[in-house]
C-alpha cells in the first residue's frame, strides 16, 4: 500500500500517510500492529520540596533570632520590625512559590506587589512618613500592573514576543516619568530630572522593537540572536 | 561495598553541563526480533553483561569540581517502552543509572544518557545483549570476536580509556563557524517525540550513492540538505537565508585504532550556501562528500581533538568549581556546540552480528534525540540488508520527512514508512 502523494510504501492498514497526512484507501485491511505503546512516560519534575522546606527553617529560624535579640536588648522590636518585614517579603516573593508544584506567575506577581505594598505601608508608619497614599502606593500599584500584564502576556499569547518586550520596554519608559511625577507631587522634587533618560533608554529600544517585528527578516535575525 | 567510579571522558564533560529541565542528550539503539521478548530473559541477561561493560551500570554524581560516574549498587531494571522513544532523562534518574534497557513485543532498545558512551559503543553493549540473550533462549553459540566479546574476561583498560587524551594535537583547531539555518515548527508542550522510520534495502541505497560516486552518509546529507534548503526557499528571501549543514559525527576509532567504548567521536558540519546559488542534488553530493573526506583526516581531527583537551589542562579551569563550569560550558555550546549545524545526521554504518544472530532478528535501529535548539534529528543503521532511517522530531510539522523521504522515492529508493503517530 503506497501513499499517492508520497511514493512511499506504508503498513498495511495504515489511515494516514504519517508524511503528508494524506488519507489512505484501504478497504478491509486491519489497522497494523502499534510500533509503541500507549503509555506515556511518568512526568518528570524536579521536587523544589527540599528547597522550599529548608528556605522556611532558615528564615524561621532568622525571624526567630531576631525576634529573641530585639526583645532581649530593648524589650520591643524597633529595628526588628524591619528585618522581619523583610524576611517575610523575601519569603513571600522567593520560598512560596517553591511549596507550589507549579507556580502560576499571573497569582504569585500580584501578591508580591501587594506584600511589597505592606512592607512598605508599615515602614512608612514606623518612620512617622505621609508619603505612601501620594507616592508609594500608586508606584507600586503601576508597577505591579505593568510586570502582571507582561507575565500573562508572555503566558497566554502565542508568538508575538518581540511585541510584548518592545510595549513592555516602552511603558517601562513611561513608568519612570510616572514615578518622578509622583516624587515631584509627594517631595516637591523638580520635574523631569532623571527620568527622560529612562524614558530615551527604554524608549529607543523598545520602538525599535515594535518596528523590527514588522520588519520579517530583521525579526528573525534578533530571534536568532537572543533566542534562549 | 567499595564503588568503582568513572572521570566522565572529554567528549562527555559536556552533556551534563548542557542538561535542561525538560531536555538532555540521550541516543537509543535497539533490535526487533522474530518473537515476543521474555522479560525474565532479558533481565537476566543485562544482568550477566554488568561484569564485562561496567562503565555502562553507572550513574551520574556531582564532584566539587568535574561530575563523574559512579557504579550503581543496584541492577538496572528492564521496563516496557513508552509511546516515544528517548523519553526525558532527569536528573533524579540519571543520579540513579545512566542506562536504560526497555522491551515492547518483539523490540529490545537500550537508552544511554551520552556521556556513557557514543552511537558505536551502544551497538557493541546491544550486540552483546542481544547475543547472551538468545544464547539463554536458544541456547545459541555465539563465537566471540568481532562485536561480541567474551563475558569472562575483565574488561580491558583500552576500552575504558578517553582515547581523546592520547590523540590531541598539540595546536588546536578554532571552533568558530558561521550560524547555520534553523528549523522552527509548533512544540508538542508535553515532549512527545514524533519518529518517522524509513527502511530501505541497503542496497538499493548503496546503488545510488555509487551512480554519484559518494557514501551513503554524503548521500543521505546531500538529499537532507537539499529538502532543508527547499525549505528555507519557501520561507525567506535568498539574500537573507543561512547557510545549510549538515552535523555528521564521525567515529574517530576507525581513524585512530581506538577500541575504547566511551564516547570517541567528533562531528562535523558540513553543507552549503544556497546564497551563493542552486544547488543541484549532483553538486551538494559532491560538496558534501569531498569536505567529509578532507575533514575526516587522523591529522585534521586531532586538531579539533586539541580544542577539546586543551581546556581540561588549565589548571584554573581544573580548580574551577563544577558549577561555574557548567555555566561556562553551556555558553560555549551554545556558541559553538549546535549553532554552526541545521540538523543531525548520525550514522553507525552497519551493524555487523554474528550469522548466528541474524535469524533471530528483523532490524536493528539507531535513533538520536532533537538538540536543544533545533527540533529534527536523523540517524541511520543498516543491518541484515536492511537500513533503517530514523527522523526524530519534537515538533508537530512533518514537512521535512515528507520532502526527505519522497525524494528518495523519486530517486528510485523504496522506502518503507513506520511511525509512531498519535
Amino acid at each position: 500500500m503506497y501513499c499517492v502523494r508520497c511514493g512511499v510504501r506504508l503498513q498495511d492498514g495504515t489511515e494516514f500517510c504519517p508524511l503528508c497526512q494524506t488519507p489512505v484507501w484501504n478497504p478491509g485491511a486491519d489497522r497494523p500492529e502499534p510500533g509503541f505503546p500507549e503509555s506515556l512516560p511518568p512526568r518528570h519534575r524536579e521536587s523544589t520540596l527540599p528547597g522550599a522546606i529548608a528556605m522556611t527553617v532558615v528564615s524561621v529560624l532568622a525571624l526567630a533570632v531576631t525576634v529573641i535579640v530585639c526583645l532581649h536588648l530593648y524589650g520591643a522590636l524597633r529595628w526588628g520590625g524591619y528585618v522581619l518585614g523583610g524576611i517575610l517579603l523575601f519569603d513571600i516573593v522567593a520560598v512560596l512559590p517553591l511549596w507550589f508544584e507549579e507556580p502560576r506567575g499571573e497569582v504569585f506577581v500580584p501578591v508580591d506587589f501587594l506584600a511589597a505594598g505592606l512592607y512598605v505601608l508599615y515602614i512608612c508608619r514606623a518612620t512617622h512618613g505621609h508619603w505612601f497614599l501620594s507616592f508609594a502606593f500608586p508606584v507600586i500599584l503601576a508597577a505591579g500592573l505593568l510586570t502582571t500584564a507582561m507575565v500573562c502576556l508572555l503566558k497566554y499569547v502565542r508568538g508575538g514576543r518581540i511585541f510584548i518586550f518592545g510595549g513592555f520596554l516602552v511603558l517601562l519608559g513611561g513608568f519612570a516619568v510616572l514615578v518622578e511625577f509622583f516624587e515631584h507631587l509627594s517631595f516637591g522634587t523638580r520635574m523631569f530630572t532623571w527620568s527622560q533618560y529612562p524614558l530615551a533608554g527604554f524608549g529607543i529600544v523598545g520602538l525599535f522593537l515594535l518596528i523590527a517585528g514588522t520588519i520579517p527578516p530583521l525579526r528573525e535575525e534578533i530571534r536568532r540572536r537572543f533566542f534562549f | 561495598m567499595r564503588k568503582n567510579w568513572y572521570r566522565l571522558d572529554t567528549a562527555a564533560l559536556i552533556f551534563p553541563a548542557t542538561a535542561r529541565r525538560d531536555w538532555c542528550n540521550v541516543f537509543r539503539v535497539s533490535a526487533t526480533l522474530t518473537e515476543p521478548v521474555d522479560e525474565v530473559t532479558l533481565q537476566q541477561a543485562v544482568n550477566d553483561l554488568r561484569p564485562r561493560f561496567p562503565s555502562y551500570y553507572v550513574a551520574l554524581r556531582k564532584g566539587i569540581f568535574w561530575y563523574y560516574l559512579e557504579e550503581t549498587s543496584s541492577p538496572v531494571r528492564v521496563t516496557r517502552d513508552y509511546a516515544y522513544p528517548l523519553t526525558f532523562m532527569s536528573s533524579r534518574e540519571l543520579r540513579r543509572c545512566c542506562m536504560r534497557v526497555l522491551y515492547y513485543r518483539s523490540r529490545i532498545a537500550v537508552e544511554f544518557f551520552h556521556s556513557l558512551t557514543d552511537g558505536r559503543g551502544g551497538s557493541v553493549y546491544l550486540a552483546n545483549l542481544l547475543a547472551r540473550y538468545l544464547t539463554l533462549r536458544h541456547g545459541l553459540k555465539v563465537p566471540v570476536g568481532g562485536l561480541i566479546r567474551d563475558l569472562n574476561e575483565a574488561p580491558p583498560a583500552e576500552e575504558l580509556e578517553d582515547s581523546f587524551l592520547s590523540n590531541a594535537a598539540p595546536v588546536a583547531s578554532p571552533r568558530s563557524e558561521e550560524r547555520s539555518y534553523r528549523l522552527r515548527g509548533t512544540r508538542e508542550k508535553d515532549g512527545f517525540r514524533h519518529l518517522t522510520t524509513g527502511i530501505v534495502p541497503t542496497a538499493a541505497l548503496l546503488d545510488l550513492a555509487h551512480r554519484y560516486g559518494v557514501s551513503v552518509t554524503a548521500l543521505l546529507a546531500a538529499v537532507m540538505a537539499e529538502s532543508i534548503i527547499a525549505m528555507q526557499d519557501a520561507r525567506c528571501p535568498r539574500r537573507h537565508q543561512r547557510p545549510v549543514k549538515i552535523t555528521i559525527p564521525v567515529d574517530l576509532r576507525r581513524l585512530y585504532g581506538s577500541r575504547t567504548l566511551r564516547n570517541f567521536s567528533l562531528v562535523l558540519n558540513i553543507g552549503a550556501d544556497p546564497r551563493l546559488g542552486d544547488w543541484s542534488l549532483d553538486e551538494l553530493c559532491r560538496t558534501i562528500y569531498h569536505q567529509l573526506r578532507a575533514s575526516a583526516t587522523p591529522r585534521h581531527m586531532a586538531g579539533m581533538i586539541a580544542a577539546n583537551t586543551q581546556p581540561q589542562e588549565l589548571i584554573a579551569l581544573r580548580l574551577t568549581p563544577v558549577f561555574l563550569k557548567n555555566l561556562v560550558m553551556d555558553a560555549v555550546y551554545r556558541r559553538s556546540g549546535e549553532s554552526g549545524g541545521s540538523l543531525n545526521i548520525s550514522n553507525i554504518t552497519n551493524l555487523d552480528l554474528p550469522a548466528a544472530l541474524l535469524p533471530y532478528i528483523t532490524r536493528c535501529e539507531f535513533i538520536i534525540g532533537p538538540q536543544r535548539s533545533y527540533p529534527n534529528n536523523c540517524s541511520v543503521l543498516s543491518c541484515g540488508g536492511t537500513t533503517c532511517i530514523n527522523m526524530i522530531r519534537s515538533i508537530r510539522e512533518s514537512e521535512l520527512e515528507r520532502r526527505f523521504f519522497s525524494r528518495l522515492v523519486e530517486l528510485g529508493v523504496p522506502v518503507d514508512i513506520e511511525s509512531n503517530r498519535r
